[in-house]
Order: structure tokens, then C-alpha cells, then sequence
């Protein structure tokens, strides 16, 4: 493993791994009557790479945007890095900030070049110079391979690219953790190996990751652990090879056998 | 058969007569009824137009259509202030698209240049205007005609003059904004004089302009940077109210205004004005906050519930009162206001149909990035909700501007409204009516359409860059 | 895991101090809000009702039961002394008298523009796109003041003792009487009672509903031709002449005539200049808009529902009727009725003409000294029910077709 390439761009790494930098403690979600998320209980240490999957409507994106707060959960208690999320507003920017988020649709800033789009938030939220930030992402630029599209517009690159983008982005604010909302889905099959690579490098560099995604060779190759999830409840947990070789609930064999 | 490619069809005037005007039977038929109808309907306009339309009501009057009952002797003031509006308005446009031409360029995309003649051809409804007055124009009163052509043909050379700001080099982008805002400054206070309380405006433009720009980059300490920006600002300031102070002239309020000129100046200001009203409606309207979606909702629906002569009826009667004794508001003061507060509540709507096409993952991209709401407010949403209401908010105008002709029934002198005092001349009263109507339906026409086309083009230009 | 029960349990959290807390932001935003309107608010009324005393005016609606005092143009049976809010009933009457008729013309001329501008005859396509580009370009109360002024008053027409009178050819009855002021034709008046004859009528209509729900029940049962709306047209033409008759023959025809004095019209259906300026003038200007509205929805469905017809081996009737109409319907009711909408908001202009609807007759009341604020609270109160209860409609509406296209 090639961990220490460019430290700055990942965490400042001064905590050993495994210490949990996530904690969800009996978390409950509702949607009106629907309840998306029930009695959510997970750990994510420090360099983890966690893969969630699990049918549509599961409840695997919801788990992930309550980590940051795009929604808001209406029991239990999420800490991420010793921060409690709760409706402390300076809270919730905190974790925001520490938490990076790559998007199923990108939802890259059309009107703003692609550089832009990077140093939009570190000028904006961290107060960075004009010369830092853009510095900065050039460097994110050149790790996701496309330095050369720094002036273009997000309509002007392929999809692959404009994930790669969203993921410099990301990486721009200097998270401590990445959160991935099934950023492939959106993907031709011929882009989805670059995108991957991408995110299997990050991996490999000592990011802290929770993937959503149906991309199950990816789950095998980097995964500290898989989530599988149902109906909104963790069914099951394992290493890749445990979960794929032998699951031990009936719906992950169920769902299994289905994808497989 | 030889292999060559069978030549494309040829087409005659002929075929073409056919295809288009002769396709089948009954598309004969009605071609064969409307065509002599058209001819003869063309022919009888022609002929008012030309034989027997009894314009001297017009011609006589055109200084009249175009300044109202503005003071004579002053006329000046108002040509000068159109002149220096449209140099605004061209310098304003000119450095907007180079702006954009730049990013397009950085961006490497292809930039399509307009020329003059497709400029021209684009307004053709203006260009006609002009030379319907130059049609109106005698020999035996030069002033009169020079004045409205002046006010439509010089304005136009003028803006087109001012927008050759886009072809400066970028560096002095900024210089155009500031240009832009200068002019529009000045070109009020052409009318309603440089006293010395009017430095304010230009004061806040440069005291903004001089704290931005300082050079105090080599300092290190940010509080001796804040200190000197400070000062720099200040220094400016004072300078403008020392030149206004020493200048100090009077001039002529909006009272004044009436004709073409205030049709064009009320709904120029009015949308002016409205736009932060309707911005902060819409944002309130889309809120998640109950108490301000509730009011917000309330007075947009309960103002384009109701027609807008109402509203200036209740602005003319009411208004007055509602402030607090011994206050006096002038007709177009009120009605200002009035077409403020309406076009607000149009505006509104439009802004949230802009917020609402965004979709919702441009806000949940800037919040996972810790951004806080006021910058993702202004950063990422407002930009793009704006672009992309652009033609929506030029038919707003012409709207506006069509409205306008309201004030005339609130007995305000504008384009419509100046026919009352053609006709109460003793030579007009009951002559040349129709005339005078469609004189006055020519000129909204000309206006209105060449917005119309060019919101259209924006419309077309948009959808292309998305 | 540490805790034992599957009860959700809450940790304490400490709670932040209160100017971070969302919950009392979200609040205390509100509440500020809310003050700082409602103050300028009550700053605003507080000056006008202090104003109004200061000045002697009512503040109260005790106006409305006080006499009007004033004629009303062309309603030679309205009692000047009977109350002010007749005369707002008169108003409102005539609003809608603009109202309906102005929505009857937009909606013909409309929908007959808007087809044209796709005609693949270039002449009438031609004709049309001069026809919107015309009307929607001019404001409105120019075209009021032409079609009052131009038109009528100072128009081609002759006065009013010089009408011209078309007669029923072989009678003495007028067909048509057509003058600058004001145009008569053959009406209809009631000799009886007409009780009898709008049950019997509408108990037809009934019946014509019920034979068309059965024809289409026939068809679809056995795929033979329903001929619908030829049994419904039978149907409702006979109930029409069995309760003409059945009735006791209530109706007579009533026919136009220039009384003796050649200063009125009597009899028939008469129409005066300003209620004719006003229809004409937003019928043909809504017309321009709604024109515009049905082209878009014919092209917004056009192409590829088309192709899809034509795969089926639909005619180029069945394409319109089944496929293209239906749809383009449903994208253009909601901007129609904001059109209709403008229009009725639009008759308001009626008061450059005279015509007597209700913002007129309010603004020449209020001239006469009744109180302004009171008297337009009562017209914009009216304007705005209509408008809204026509929204809510709406919007019920959109929200059914919009589940039935899912």
C-alpha cells in the first residue's frame, strides 16, 4: 500500500486506525409514516472503507445522508469525529466540513468552471486565498488524471470525468471522510473503471470511505466491511470474503443470488 | 443507370407556389379567398397611411408624444438623460458579453459574434419606428421632428456606440462596470439636477470601488489592510461630496416627466425597484419557514389577484394616507411605487419557477460541503436560478411597459395619455382620432416586439449552453 | 453493543446554547419576520385611519345602504336612488357580461389562429403569425380605446339617428340595427312563466347525457359507430321544441326597433359601444396570447406521439382527436386559464370606454364622494375571490391529470 503519497490532501492521519470516527447509536429515520432507517447501530474507524449495499429503497442512501445531515434523523445519536450531531448549527457545519460527499448525480455547479467548482467551498467556508486553493486544486486535479479540463465547464466533460471532478471537490475541504452515494450508478459501463480506480487509489491512501454502490467487485477488492441492508435495518455485517462466500441471514442470500 | 447521385431537386418559384399555397384542394381554396382579402386589406392600410390618414395631429405634436408637458425650455435635460441611459445601457451589455465571451473562450468553446447588420435587422420594428418619424418629418419645424428622432434613432446609434466596451481588453472589465453605473448616476441627476446632497449615490459606487481595489496587498497585518482600505474609501468619498458640493446646480424632478419618456422611465424603474422585492418574495415564498412562506404566498397571490388599475386607483386615493400626516407623494411617485409593488409580486413567481427547476442536489452539494445557506443562497442557487429566468423576466417588461399605459386612465401625462391634451388643442378636438391611436399603438408595438425577438433569441441562446 | 433494550433510548445530549440552536433560530426568524411586517403594517393603517378621521372621512361600509345618486350608462331601469350596492351588483353584472362574451371570442379566434400557424398553407400561416405578433405586442388599453374611439364612436358606423337598418327580408322586422353608440339584433321575451320550459329542457339535456354514455357503451361493446354527438344534438333539439311547446309558448321573438323619438332602441338583444369595445378589443388581444399557447402544446406533443400514431396506422383525424389533442390539452389548460383570468382582470379597463362594470362604476362613485378606501377594498375583494376560487380549481384539476398521465 502506497499510504503516505500526498498526506495533505487526505487526513491529517495523526489518529491510529480504528478508532471509531463514526458512531451511530440506535438511529431512527422516518419519512412520514415510513420508516426509513431502524435501530442503526455502526462503528466506522478511522481509515475503514465500509461498502453499504442492499436492495433499492433499503435505506442505504438515507443512512449515509444522515451522517451529514442532508437529512435529519429523528432518533438516536450520530458522532462523527467526537461531534454529536444535534441541532446545534455550528455542530452541524463542523461534521459537514469534515465529512466529504460524492453525489449518484454528481451535482456539479454547472455555471462555474470546473476549478471553480473545486475552490468554491475552500474560499468560501475554510477563507483559503485565491492562490492557495486554486494551487490545491490543481494538485486534486492532476491525482484524478484531468488537470487539462481545469477551465472548462461540468456540460463540456464526460460523466466520468465530471465524477472525478465531484470527487476533487470533495477532497478540496480536506474531509476526514468520504461518503460515496452510489457514484457509479450514473456512469456508461466504460467510465465506470476509471471512476473506480479513482476511488480504490483514495482507499488505498488511507481515506476513511462508506460506499453506497452496486458495484460488487469493488466491494470485494477494498472493503474493510460490508453492510448489507434491508427494509431499513443492518441485516448483516462481515469481511468481503465472509459476506460473499458465506452469508449467514436468508435475505442476503436471497439478494445475493439475485445480483450475482 | 449510372451511379452517380441523383442531382437534389430543383426548385422553381413554381413548385414552391404549389407546395405552399396549392397543396390540395381545399388548401386552394382558402388560399384563393384569403389572397384578395390580404391584398385588399393591405391596399386600405396603405392607403390610410399614406392618402388618407390625417396625421397633422401627430406631426404637429411629435415633440409632444415623445417629452409631454415637460418645461420647454428644459428639454434638454431629458435628451441628454436618454443619450447618456442608452450609453450606460451599452456599455452595460457590451462588457456583460465580453465578460461572458472571455469564460466561454477560457473554457474553449466556440463564440458566436453578431454583427451590426444582424443587430439592426433583429430590431427592424425600431428601425421602422424611425422612419415613421422620419415619414412625420417637415421642413417648417426642424426642432420638432429632430427632438423624437433624437430620442429613438440617437439613442440607438448611441448604445450601439457604448457597446464597443466589448472589444477592450480584459483587464479593464471592471472599468466597464463602473462605467455602467456612473452613467446611470449622472444620467438622473441630468434631470433632476446635481445638488449638493446628491453625492451619495456616486459616493457608496467608488467609496465600494476604492475599499476594493486598494493596493494594500504588501501589508501583511489584516487589520492595517482593513485600516488603509478604510481610508482609501474614505478619501474617495469625500472627494465626490467636495465636487457636488462645489457644483451644486438644481434641477427638475420626475414630476416633470410625462410622454414616451416617462413611459420608458417608469417601467425601466419600476422593474428596477421591483426585483429585490421579488427576489426576497420568492425566497420567502420557497422558505421552510411556515410564517414567512404564509405571508409571502399571501401577498403574491392577493396581488396578481386583482387587476392593476385597481391598485393605482387605491395608490392615487390611498397611498397618500397611509403615510404619516403632512407627507405629499407626487402622481408618479405613486404610481411608481404602485407598479413596484405589483410587478414584485410577478417577479416572485418567475424567481420560484427558477428555484423550483434547480434540481435539489445543487443546494445538497454546497450544504455536504459545510457551506452555510446565505453563501449557497448567493454562490451557487441565485446564479443559476437567475440565467435561466432571463427571457421570463424581459417578458415582465414588456409587460410592464405595456402596463404602463394604465397611468394615462390615473390622468399621469404618459405616451398614451398625451393624445387628452392633442385633443383638447382646438384644432384636433374629434379629428385625426384614429390617427393619433395608432400613431401611439406603432410606437408601443415597435418596442414592445423588438424585446419580444430579443427575449426570444436569449430564450434559444440559453437552451443551446445548457 | 452496551445497551440491552430494544427501547429507543436517548442519550442526553447537551443541549447547544440557544443562538446556535436550529430549532430556535427557525423560531425566533419567524417571530422577527412576522414583528417587522406586521408593524409596517399596522404603521400604514394606524396613519390612514388617523388620516381619514383627521380629515372627517367614514372609516365605516355604512355607505354602501346610502343612494347611489348617479345613472348608470345604458341602464335606463336602474333607480338612482336605490343603494350602492345595487349599483356594485350592476357592476359586477357587466363584468362578467364582458367577461364571458370576451372569453367566447378569445377562445374561437384563438384556437383558429393557433391551428393556422401550422398550416402547411404558407398564406394562412403567414396571416396567423401577423395576427399574434400584432395584437399581443400593443398594450390592451390602446386596443380598448381604439376599437371605443376609432371603431364606434368616431368610426365608420353612423350616428344614432341615422342608424342603419338591415330588415328581415319581406317584413318590417329588423335584423340588424347597427349604429356608432350602440347594435341591436332579435332577442327573445318572456310572455309566460318559464318554469315548465327550463325543467322539460333540462330534463332533455339529462336525457341526451344519458343516450351519449349509452352510445359509447354501445360502441365499445361492439365496435360499431356511436354517432354520439348526433344523438345528443337529436335529442336536445326535440326536448327543446316538446317544452316550447308543452309550456304553453312563453317565448315570443322580440325584434329591434328605433323608438319614435330615434333616441333608444328597444326590444331584441342591444349591445352598447363600451361593452362592444371592451369584448372585442381583450378578445382579440387574449386571442394573440392564447393562439401562441395552443401552437406550443400542439408542437410540444407533436413529434414523437405522432410518429407513434402513424406506426399504428392512424389517420390524420384519429392522430389529432386521439393522440395529439388529448395531451396538448393537458399542457395548455393551466396558461389558459391564466389567460381567462387575465382577461376577466383585464374588463377593469372598461372604465376608459365608460362601459359600466364594476371598477368604472366604482371610480365615478368614489369621484361622487363615497369613500375611496372602503369602495376599492369591495372591487379588488371581488376580483380576488373570483381569481382564486378559479386557481383552486385549477389546481384541483391539474392534480387529477396529472395522476391520470402517470
Amino acid at each position: 500500500m502506497t499510504t503516505e503519497q500526498n498526506p495533505q490532501i487526505y487526513s491529517d492521519a495523526t489518529q491510529a486506525k480504528g478508532q471509531a470516527v463514526i458512531e451511530l447509536t440506535d438511529v431512527d429515520k422516518f419519512f412520514g409514516d415510513f420508516q426509513a432507517l431502524a435501530d442503526i447501530n455502526m462503528n466506522v474507524g478511522l481509515q475503514e472503507v465500509i461498502v453499504v449495499i442492499g436492495p433499492s429503497g433499503s435505506g442505504k442512501s438515507t443512512l449515509i445522508r444522515c451522517i451529514n445531515r442532508l437529512e435529519k434523523h429523528d432518533r438516536g445519536t450520530i458522532v462523527v469525529d467526537g461531534i454529536e450531531l444535534s441541532d446545534d448549527i455550528k455542530n452541524i457545519q463542523e461534521i459537514r466540513r469534515e465529512t466529504g460527499m460524492v453525489f449518484q448525480s454528481f451535482n456539479l455547479f454547472p455555471h462555474l468552471t470546473v476549478i471553480d467548482n473545486i475552490t468554491l467551498a475552500p474560499r468560501q467556508v475554510r477563507h483559503e486565498s485565491k492562490k492557495d486553493a486554486e494551487d490545491n486544486a490543481m494538485a486534486l486535479l492532476e491525482r484524478v488524471g484531468i488537470p487539462e479540463q481545469a477551465r472548462k465547464f461540468p456540460g463540456q466533460l464526460s460523466g466520468g470525468q465530471q465524477q472525478r471532478v465531484a470527487i476533487a471537490r470533495s477532497l478540496a475541504m480536506k474531509p476526514k471522510v468520504m461518503l460515496f452515494d452510489e457514484p457509479t450508478s450514473a456512469l456508461d459501463p466504460e467510465m465506470i473503471k476509471e471512476e473506480l480506480d479513482v476511488m480504490v487509489e483514495l482507499a488505498e491512501g488511507g481515506m476513511t470511505m462508506i460506499v453506497v454502490t452496486h458495484e460488487m467487485g469493488f466491494a470485494r477488492a477494498v472493503a474493510d466491511r460490508v453492510v448489507f441492508m434491508s427494509d431499513g435495518y443492518i441485516v448483516e455485517v462481515g469481511t468481503p470474503e465472509h459476506f460473499f462466500t458465506n452469508p449467514q441471514e436468508d435475505r442476503t442470500k436471497l439478494f445475493l443470488s439475485q445480483i450475482l | 443507370m449510372t451511379t452517380t447521385a441523383p442531382a437534389p431537386p430543383q426548385q422553381s418559384s413554381l413548385d414552391w407556389v404549389k407546395k405552399n399555397l396549392f397543396r390540395n384542394w381545399w388548401s386552394g381554396l382558402i388560399t384563393v379567398v384569403l389572397l384578395p382579402l390580404t391584398l385588399y386589406v393591405a391596399y386600405r392600410a396603405l392607403r390610410f397611411m399614406f392618402v388618407t390618414g390625417q396625421w397633422d395631429a401627430v406631426r404637429v405634436n411629435l415633440t409632444l408624444f415623445m417629452q409631454g408637458t415637460f418645461p420647454r425650455d428644459e428639454q434638454w435635460r431629458l435628451i441628454a438623460q436618454l443619450m447618456i441611459f442608452a450609453l450606460a445601457f451599452g456599455i452595460g451589455l457590451g462588457t456583460n458579453s465580453a465578460a461572458s465571451r472571455d469564460r466561454a473562450e477560457d473554457a474553449g468553446l466556440d463564440v458566436a459574434r453578431g454583427s451590426i447588420v444582424e443587430t439592426l435587422a433583429r430590431m427592424w420594428s425600431l428601425v421602422a419606428f424611425i422612419a415613421l418619424l422620419l415619414f412625420f418629418a417637415t421642413t417648417d419645424d426642424v426642432g420638432n421632428f429632430i427632438n423624437p428622432f433624437l430620442v429613438v434613432g440617437g439613442a440607438m446609434v448611441i448604445a450601439g456606440a457604448g457597446y464597443q466596451a466589448r472589444r477592450v481588453p480584459r483587464r479593464f472589465r471592471n472599468v466597464g462596470w463602473l462605467l455602467t453605473m456612473t452613467l446611470l448616476v449622472i444620467g438622473f441627476q441630468t434631470v433632476s439636477g446635481f445638488d449638493a446632497g446628491g453625492w451619495v449615490p456616486l459616493g457608496i459606487i467608488y467609496g465600494i470601488a476604492a475599499y476594493s481595489i486598494a493596493p494594500v496587498d504588501r501589508f501583511d497585518a489584516r487589520w492595517l489592510r482593513f485600516t488603509l482600505r478604510l481610508v482609501g474609501a474614505g478619501v474617495v468619498v469625500l472627494g465626490i461630496r467636495a465636487i457636488y458640493a462645489a457644483v451644486d446646480t438644481t434641477g427638475i424632478g420626475w414630476d416633470e416627466w410625462s410622454g414616451l419618456h416617462l413611459t420608458l422611465m417608469v417601467s425601466a424603474i419600476a422593474i428596477v425597484l421591483a426585483f429585490p422585492l421579488g427576489l426576497l418574495l420568492a425566497l420567502a415564498r420557497r422558505s421552510t419557514l411556515p410564517a414567512l412562506r404564509l405571508m409571502a404566498t399571501a401577498y403574491i397571490e392577493v396581488i396578481r389577484g386583482v387587476p392593476l388599475i385597481t391598485l393605482l386607483f387605491m395608490g392615487q386615493f390611498i397611498l397618500g394616507f397611509m403615510m404619516p400626516a403632512g407627507t405629499v407623494l407626487s402622481a408618479i411617485t405613486r404610481a411608481i411605487a404602485v407598479m413596484t409593488f405589483f410587478s414584485a409580486a410577478y417577479i416572485a413567481e418567475i424567481v420560484r419557477g427558477g428555484l423550483q427547476a434547480l434540481p435539489k442536489g445543487q443546494t445538497e452539494a454546497g450544504q455536504a460541503m459545510g457551506m452555510a445557506p446565505p453563501p449557497i443562497m448567493r454562490r451557487i442557487i441565485l446564479p443559476q436560478a437567475l440565467t435561466a429566468v432571463i427571457p421570463a423576466m424581459v417578458g415582465q417588461f414588456i409587460s410592464l411597459f405595456k402596463d404602463s399605459s394604465l397611468l394615462s386612465i390615473i390622468a399621469v401625462l404618459e405616451f398614451l395619455g398625451v393624445r387628452k391634451i392633442i385633443h383638447a388643442q382646438e384644432a384636433f378636438r374629434g379629428v385625426g382620432i384614429a390617427e393619433t391611436l395608432v400613431f401611439v399603438a406603432i410606437g408601443y408595438w415597435a418596442f414592445a416586439f423588438a424585446m419580444s425577438r430579443e427575449s426570444q433569441r436569449l430564450e434559444r441562446r440559453l437552451r443551446v449552453t445548457r | 453493543m452496551t445497551t440491552e433494550t430494544r427501547e429507543p433510548q436517548r442519550k442526553e445530549v447537551a443541549r447547544p446554547p440557544f443562538y446556535r440552536d436550529v430549532r430556535v433560530i427557525r423560531v425566533v426568524g419567524q417571530l422577527l419576520a412576522v414583528l417587522v411586517i406586521f408593524g409596517v403594517a399596522y404603521w400604514l393603517v394606524n396613519n390612514l385611519i388617523s388620516n381619514m378621521n383627521r380629515l372627517g372621512i367614514s372609516t365605516s361600509f355604512g355607505f354602501l345602504s346610502g343612494p347611489t345618486n348617479t345613472a348608470i350608462p345604458y341602464h335606463q331601469e336602474f333607480d338612482i336612488r336605490s343603494p350602492v350596492w345595487q349599483m356594485t351588483l350592476v357592476g359586477i353584472k357587466n363584468t362578467f357580461l364582458a367577461a364571458i362574451f370576451g372569453v367566447i371570442l378569445a377562445s374561437v379566434v384563438g384556437l383558429i389562429v393557433g391551428v393556422s400557424r401550422l398550416s402547411e398553407n404558407w398564406l394562412v400561416a403567414r396571416i396567423a403569425t401577423f395576427y399574434v405578433e400584432f395584437f399581443r405586442n400593443i398594450p390592451p388599453l390602446v386596443l380598448i380605446i381604439f376599437f371605443g374611439f376609432a371603431v364606434f364612436t368616431f368610426g365608420p358606423f353612423p350616428i344614432f339617428s341615422e342608424s342603419w337598418e338591415l330588415k328581415v327580408p319581406g317584413s318590417d322586422n329588423n335584423l340588424l340595427i347597427i349604429n356608432n353608440d350602440r347594435w341591436g339584433i332579435p332577442g327573445f321575451t318572456a310572455t309566460g312563466s318559464l318554469v315548465l320550459f327550463w325543467v322539460i329542457l333540462a330534463a332533455g339535456v339529462v336525457l341526451a347525457a344519458y343516450m351519449w354514455r349509452r352510445r359509447t357503451k354501445h360502441f365499445e361493446r361492439t365496435g360499431q359507430p356511436h354517432r354520439r354527438v348526433l344523438w345528443f344534438t337529436g335529442v336536445v333539439v326535440v326536448s327543446l321544441v316538446i317544452a316550447y311547446i308543452a309550456s304553453g309558448q312563453p317565448l315570443d321573438m322580440s325584434w329591434p326597433v328605433i323608438s319614435e323619438n330615434r333616441r333608444r332602441v328597444d326590444g331584441g338583444f342591444i349591445a352598447n359601444w363600451g361593452w362592444m369595445s371592451v369584448t372585442f378589443a381583450l378578445g382579440l388581444y387574449t386571442a394573440s396570447h392564447l393562439a401562441e399557447i395552443i401552437r406550443g402544446s400542439i408542437l410540444a406533443v407533436h413529434q414523437g406521439q405522432s410518429e407513434a400514431a402513424n406506426a399504428v396506422a392512424l389517420s390524420a383525424f384519429q392522430r389529432y382527436r386521439f393522440v395529439v389533442l388529448p395531451q396538448a390539452m393537458r399542457i395548455a389548460l393551466p396558461p389558459t386559464i391564466n389567460q381567462y383570468l387575465n382577461l376577466v382582470k383585464n374588463t377593469s379597463l372598461g372604465t376608459a370606454v365608460g362601459y359600466a362594470e364594476i371598477t368604472a362604476l366604482t371610480k365615478t362613485s368614489v369621484g361622487n364622494g363615497r369613500p375611496a378606501f372602503q369602495s376599492f377594498i369591495i372591487v379588488m375583494a371581488v376580483y380576488l375571490v373570483f381569481s382564486l376560487s378559479i386557481s383552486l380549481t385549477l389546481n384541483v384539476v391539474n392534480r387529477r391529470l396529472q395522476l391520470e398521465s402517470r
